[in-house]
């Protein structure tokens, strides 16, 4: 997951897009997503989030990221079928548990919109440079510059994160913790030893990074300015109306 | 008892660690060494079984670690991490050196001597909170959680980073008692000093490939290879080569050595 949150450099017309445009996108998505109750219309965003991916260059990228959400959305649909009981009953497995055809529906629009929110998101981050991001959000959003610099830090810390964790794990299976098993129950009671040194080394990176930036004088400016500038021109207005418009196409399916 | 045959890894495109064939055998403390970036925590990595080879297999006692499960190896191999607070997350010593018992040895009425064998050795105390600790201290914590389990080969990825002399010494004296014991010891080391003063043999690597095997002798009075490997003998090595002394480790020695060619001067 690591090289999955990370920027891939790039001359598309996705990465020429505005940081602001490329986050407004997604969060139009996010919406037009939970105003639908058609599963076809969901289908449709899918194909879109996948278009934008291969339209931004990074087509191997977009299909490693939609086997890892595959397999989130693979465990939240087995467990909304299994949960769900009511509606008509398909099938009944042992110990009494139903698969129902409500239970089925929910599943499945519930993973679809899981897929359709999370791979646009994802895309956004591998297609910009959270410097710009930054800068967009305070020239174009009129954003604070302090807000700014932590939600790109926060994003920014994902892969070093993911990266951290996945030290730990190795530490903890040296000393004999099961990382390694395959089975997910198991894995799931491993939490303890994976979330505090998570937690803590966290902490202390996010505290090292505060008292950093601060070293370099963050709190005393009031005024920014950036040597990158991004403008706002016709194709993010293009960009936009097509997420607007996909609104109005779900509030009507 | 740890065997490298034609081993090749890469974390993505391109390789990390090229085509490495060596052997360690029964006891002694072996050092890898090598720049920043040639490979030494992967291979550790690799030894360990935390991580398996592109190409290539890596055998413990003839059996190919990649048909191993690495967790189940840890009562036999011990690693001990650079960073100690990868691995703590309990409130206690005791309840932390307990959590890695509970993994390999069933049998609970066995975990409290254990435990209580290896504070005494590291002069840790039970009740403590590991993460209120110095990182000296908690470096300790940490190779106690691997110790705990008697292993017969230990591995130490850079055990003396960041500490002071007095921390470095106490690990290093009682990692060089195990050895004399019979624990197998691998250890990754910048610290030349170190590395004169404890290890019996040295792999020497550089951009992911094995440059030379040998005694620490043997290693250091060769320049080329040191060179190769963009590496510095540790000083009372290097002063003795300019002054065409050998067979010099230590001050003392370098002193008794200029005593010596004075007196034939004189």
């Amino acid at each position: 997951m690591k090289s999955l949150l990370v920027y891939i450099p790039g001359d598309t017309v996705i990465h020429r897009l505005n940081p602001c445009t490329k986050i407004l996108l997604p969060l139009l998505l996010c919406i037009a997503c939970f105003l639908t109750d058609a599963w076809w219309f969901l289908l449709g965003v899918l194909v879109l989030d996948i278009g934008i991916g291969f339209l931004a260059g990074i087509p191997g990228h977009t299909l490693k990221l939609l086997r890892g959400l595959g397999k989130l959305a693979l465990f939240l649909l087995v467990m909304q079928v299994l949960f769900i009981q009511s509606g008509r009953v398909l099938a009944t497995l042992p110990l009494g548990i139903l698969i129902t055809d409500h239970g089925l529906q929910v599943a499945v629009m519930g993973v679809l919109r899981l897929i359709d929110i999370t791979l646009p998101l994802a895309l956004m981050i591998a297609v910009t440079q959270m410097s710009d991001l930054a800068n967009a959000l305070v020239y174009h959003a009129h954003m604070p510059y302090k807000y700014a610099f932590a939600i790109t830090s926060a994003i920014r810390f994902i892969p070093v994160f993911t990266g951290d964790m996945q030290m730990i794990m190795e530490a903890q299976t040296a000393r004999g913790v099961a990382f390694d098993t395959k089975s997910f129950w198991k894995k799931l009671r491993l939490m303890i030893p994976l979330c505090v040194p998570l937690l803590i080394s966290s902490v202390k990176k996010i505290e090292s990074a505060a008292i950093a930036v601060e070293l370099r004088g963050f709190s005393l400016r009031t005024r920014r300015s950036a040597y990158r500038r991004t403008s706002f021109d016709g194709r993010d207005l293009t960009a936009i109306l097509a997420g607007l418009v996909l609104i109005a196409l779900s509030v009507v399916f | 008892m740890i065997r490298f045959d034609h081993v090749s890894f890469g974390y993505g495109e391109g390789s990390t660690v090229h085509d490495l064939c060596f052997s360690l055998e029964k006891g002694g403390i072996t050092a890898l060494i090598g720049a920043n970036g040639a490979g030494k925590s992967t291979v550790s990595k690799l030894m360990r079984g935390l991580l398996h080879p592109t190409s290539g297999t890596v055998y413990f006692h003839d059996q190919d670690m990649a048909t191993l499960q690495a967790s189940t190896l840890a009562a036999r191999m011990g690693f001990l991490f650079q960073n100690p607070d990868r691995q703590i997350c309990r409130s206690t010593v005791r309840d932390e050196l307990l959590f890695s018992l509970q993994w390999t040895v069933p049998d609970a009425s066995l975990h409290e001597a254990a435990c209580q064998e290896v504070m005494d050795a590291l002069s840790l105390s039970a009740q403590d909170d590991p993460m209120m600790l110095s990182r000296g201290e908690r470096q300790r914590v940490a190779l106690a959680t691997a110790l705990v389990h008697k292993p017969e080969l230990l591995i130490l990825d850079e055990p003396t980073t960041g500490l002071d002399y007095r921390e470095c010494t106490r690990i290093m004296e009682y990692v060089s008692r195990l050895e004399k014991q019979g624990t197998r010891v691998v250890m990754v080391c910048h610290d030349m000093e170190v590395v004169l003063d404890y290890a019996d043999e040295i792999l020497v690597l550089s951009g992911g490939h094995l440059l030379g095997q040998g005694s620490t002798e043997e290693v250091f009075q060769d320049p080329s290879l040191l060179r190769a490997a963009s590496l510095l003998p540790p000083q009372m090595i290097g002063l003795a080569a300019r002054l065409g002394l050998s067979g010099i480790r230590t001050v003392e020695e370098m002193t008794e050595a200029i005593g010596k060619r004075k007196a034939g001067v004189q």
